[in-house]
């Protein structure tokens, strides 16, 4: 019976943490198959005074999904892709998913066209008529392919693509939910939105929840921590990045985009930071960083800094799958992968000429360059790209041995695009005078890195956690985030307490409030409902 | 050092569809590649240049578009290269295309060391390269995974064999046929990539040389192909759902019924 709410037991241990690496614990578990089951479990739950936390596959990095006590529904049995829909008018096709749905299934049914829908409705089977391999995607790309989802809308996930098209956001065009007290909401964009900071949300059984949103202004970078607020915004905004908090979600309606005709990847080496930085501002368009005008948007800009070549270099050696990447010369300080999307060859081929002005200006060899221009060798730079949070991985796994205490200190910042230069001199400064260990990459468009201490020991931990609140401090203070993807779950609920203000999280406690009075649905994600001090 | 480097073009996928009629490979509609294994030897090829100097042309023989390959040769590292394209040269099998090659090989001439992948990923025969070897008179060391050590006028290889590996000593000019364990194939750069784009290839036909007709094409091809398949394999997996109780109850079910457990 998957509506069914068992006991805990240790053979679900695996449910009680997340790749953070975090274990909490659990007083019962169920494993819904079908929204209805879903509901069911919520209903009999709201009856009870148990706290609830939802979680899909269990790749998050804040610990969102890492329940602490009461009952844990796990969504990994909800696995159908359910319908399609294909908007002629505006040539937009459309997929209804449910929430266990994993991105890797996504991308494996988006492009081999193979839905397997059980029960094809008339919109569906038109819209599977008109569908052809190939010629759709689904942008969103976060490195972790075995992503539920449901996990996905609610951290509001982004990856290397989103610097031009965004993250999860955008692409989320309806959602059901069910909320704590079993009601049940069917939100799609366009219909519910609010009035100015006003709201009052529609439920399926004719009720509503009158409410009021918070009046924080939320930061101008690429953003995942705390409630998605502005006025007279599209209510289905709340439930993208609200963490679970809000309500629990049964169904995404995704849209896809048409996939481009030609996709190039290339890897860049530079000999030090500084022209790396410029020619990353370079290809935002920055004409002073180069001296040279670049009119293209890129698709993706990452960044790899010198230390996570270094940390390749060694496990290339040591690990089997990484052996197959190519020789990273001793001259290759970092890397800058750009990725180029277009409706021909020639025209990526003209960009990357334009692109390469630009290396000419900075005096980088144009040989100290990895172009993929076509799946196979895309494949290829997608490996080195992977193969530094793996490395990362690794080697933490290798240092818990000695102390299981230690994990990975990866922070997940952005700061607007004037603070670039600012903040690396910061994370590289101040690395240093810690005498930290440490590798940084990541979105570097968004001016978005991901800096990862590598503590050696506990010492290097408890110094890594200083700093990782002192950067909190100061990327608030540049305008920043405290996490621009990963979402804020229970882990870096400290700095999201910097960046939002205690006003800000008050008015947060009082918008789920509305929504979930007893702060019994994912408790801990984001705040904890108590105020501090409370008893 | 002059190296010749002899690729092929193949298609993307492992899964050839043939023209019933003619036995020979449908090309239409399939995204056409560098033999994988052919990309090893242009790399090893590149690698000696960098080490000890080499001038390496890349060859081909196939359809005209073939050039487009060949550039992207270029874009990797090779001096320059040479397309055998004409009607008469199609439909050959591996002897008729080791004697066009020959004719390849032997108008650059001069020529210290030639290398080849071990085999196409269309045709899987491994025949090209050792026949064209023989056809020149030449030694050949088959399935090298790695070069040891190059002097003026020799080679010595680590050959890789059922049983484990040689090391093998030849004279040169010799055929070489590299497999996947020799190195890791670089991508290209932009400033090799403007190299390829630039590169101009020359195409022989049959006319620029004094041939022996009945060795070329369909007809000079002793090979009849009656029937080709891709080899199916038919394993069944199935996937126990529920709790993990209910999935170990369930396997323990299938075992009995399969009478790999008698209690």
């Amino acid at each position: 019976m998957s509506t069914e709410i068992q006991p805990y037991q240790v053979e679900f241990d695996e449910y009680l943490r997340d790749e953070s690496r975090s274990v909490g614990h659990a007083d019962s578990i169920s494993f819904p198959k079908n929204e209805d089951e879903l509901i069911e479990i919520v209903r009999k739950l709201s009856k009870t005074e148990i706290p609830v936390t939802v979680q899909g596959a269990r790749t998050g990095l804040a610990a969102a999904a890492v329940p602490y006590g009461g009952h844990l529904i796990n969504i990994g049995r909800m696995t159908r892709i359910l319908g399609a829909r294909y908007d002629e008018q505006d040539n937009r096709f459309f997929l209804t998913a449910e929430p266990g749905v994993l991105l890797s299934q996504l991308r494996k049914a988006v492009s081999s066209g193979e839905f397997e829908i059980a029960e094809p409705d008339d919109l569906t089977q038109a819209a599977l008529c008109r569908y052809k391999a190939g010629e759709w995607f689904f942008s969103p790309d976060p490195t972790e392919a075995s992503a539920a989802l449901a996990g996905m809308v609610a951290c509001n996930a982004s990856g290397a693509r989103s610097f031009c098209y965004g993250p999860v956001r955008p692409y989320v065009e309806a959602l059901r939910l069910v909320l704590v007290d079993g009601r049940t909401l069917h939100i799609r964009r366009g219909e519910q939105k609010a009035k100015g900071r006003d709201f009052c949300l529609n439920l399926d059984d004719g009720s509503y929840i009158i409410g009021k949103l918070p009046d924080y202004a939320m930061p101008k970078v690429k953003n995942a921590s705390g409630y998605y607020i502005e006025e007279d915004m599209d209510l289905i905004d709340l439930f993208i990045g609200g963490e679970g908090t809000l309500g629990i979600i049964t169904q995404i309606e995704l849209r896809l985009l048409p996939m481009p005709k030609a996709v190039w990847g290339i890897t860049t080496f530079f000999p030090d930071e500084k022209s790396a930085l410029r020619f990353v501002r370079g290809l935002r368009g920055e004409k002073e960083a180069t001296g040279v005008e670049f009119s293209v948007k890129p698709a993706a800009i990452e960044f790899f800094n010198h230390k996570a070549l270094d940390l390749l270099r060694i496990q290339k050696q040591k690990i089997a799958a990484f052996a197959h990447i190519q020789e990273l010369k001793a001259t290759y300080y970092n890397a800058v992968y750009t990725e180029f999307h277009a409706d021909s060859e020639e025209k990526v081929w003209e960009m990357v000429e334009q692109m390469n002005q630009m290396l000419e200006a900075l005096g980088v060899s144009p040989e100290d360059t990895w172009v993929a221009n076509n799946p196979r060798d895309m494949e290829k730079l997608l490996v080195f790209r992977h193969a530094v949070p793996e490395s990362v991985n690794m080697l933490i796994d290798q240092r818990r041995q000695k102390d299981p205490a230690i994990t990975k200190l990866g922070t997940d910042m952005a700061v607007p695009d004037q603070y670039l230069d600012k903040i690396m001199d910061m994370y590289n400064g101040e690395i240093q005078t810690n005498g930290l260990d440490y590798v940084a990459f990541g979105h570097i468009g968004d001016n978005h890195l991901h800096v990862n201490i590598l503590p050696r020991d506990m010492e290097d931990y408890r110094k890594g956690k200083a700093l990782y609140l002192q950067w909190a401090n100061a990327v608030s203070a540049m305008g920043g985030t405290v996490s621009a993807e990963h979402g804020v779950g229970k882990l870096k609920a400290p700095f999201l307490a910097v960046m939002m203000t205690d006003a800000g999280i008050e008015q947060m406690r009082a918008l789920k409030a509305v929504f979930d009075p007893q702060g019994h649905l994912n408790p801990g994600n984001m705040f904890t409902m108590k105020k501090e001090g409370d008893a | 050092m002059k190296i010749i480097v002899c690729v092929k073009q193949v298609p993307a996928t492992n899964e050839v569809k043939m023209d019933p009629v003619t036995n020979t490979i449908i090309r239409e509609g399939v995204e056409s590649i560098l033999n994988p294994f052919d990309t090893y030897a242009i790399e090893e090829a590149i690698r000696i240049k960098e080490k000890q100097g080499a001038q390496i042309t890349a060859l081909s023989m196939g359809i005209p578009s073939v050039v487009t390959l060949l550039q992207e040769a270029v874009s990797l590292g090779v001096d320059d290269a040479i397309l055998l394209s004409d009607r008469a040269f199609a439909g050959a099998d591996t002897m008729a295309t080791a004697y066009t090659l020959q004719l390849g090989v032997e108008s650059i001439g001069d020529y210290d060391l030639i290398l080849c992948g071990k085999m196409a990923t269309d045709g899987d025969t491994a025949q090209v390269g050792p026949m064209l070897a023989e056809v020149l008179g030449i030694p050949q060391i088959t399935d090298v995974g790695e070069i040891l050590e190059i002097g003026t006028d020799f080679i010595l290889c680590r050959r890789m064999t059922d049983d484990g590996y040689e090391t093998v000593k030849s004279k040169l000019p010799a055929v070489i046929t590299v497999t996947k364990e020799i190195n890791i194939p670089r991508l290209p750069s932009i400033a090799g990539m403007k190299r390829g784009k630039a590169a101009k290839v020359p195409v022989m036909t049959s006319k620029d040389f004094q041939l022996e007709a009945e060795r070329i094409g369909l007809s000079g091809s002793p090979t009849q192909v009656v029937r080709t398949f891709i080899p199916s394999h038919d394993i069944a997996s199935e996937v126990l759902t529920g709790s993990p109780t209910e999935q170990a109850e369930a396997l323990i079910e299938k075992l009995r019924e399969q009478k790999l457990l008698n209690w």
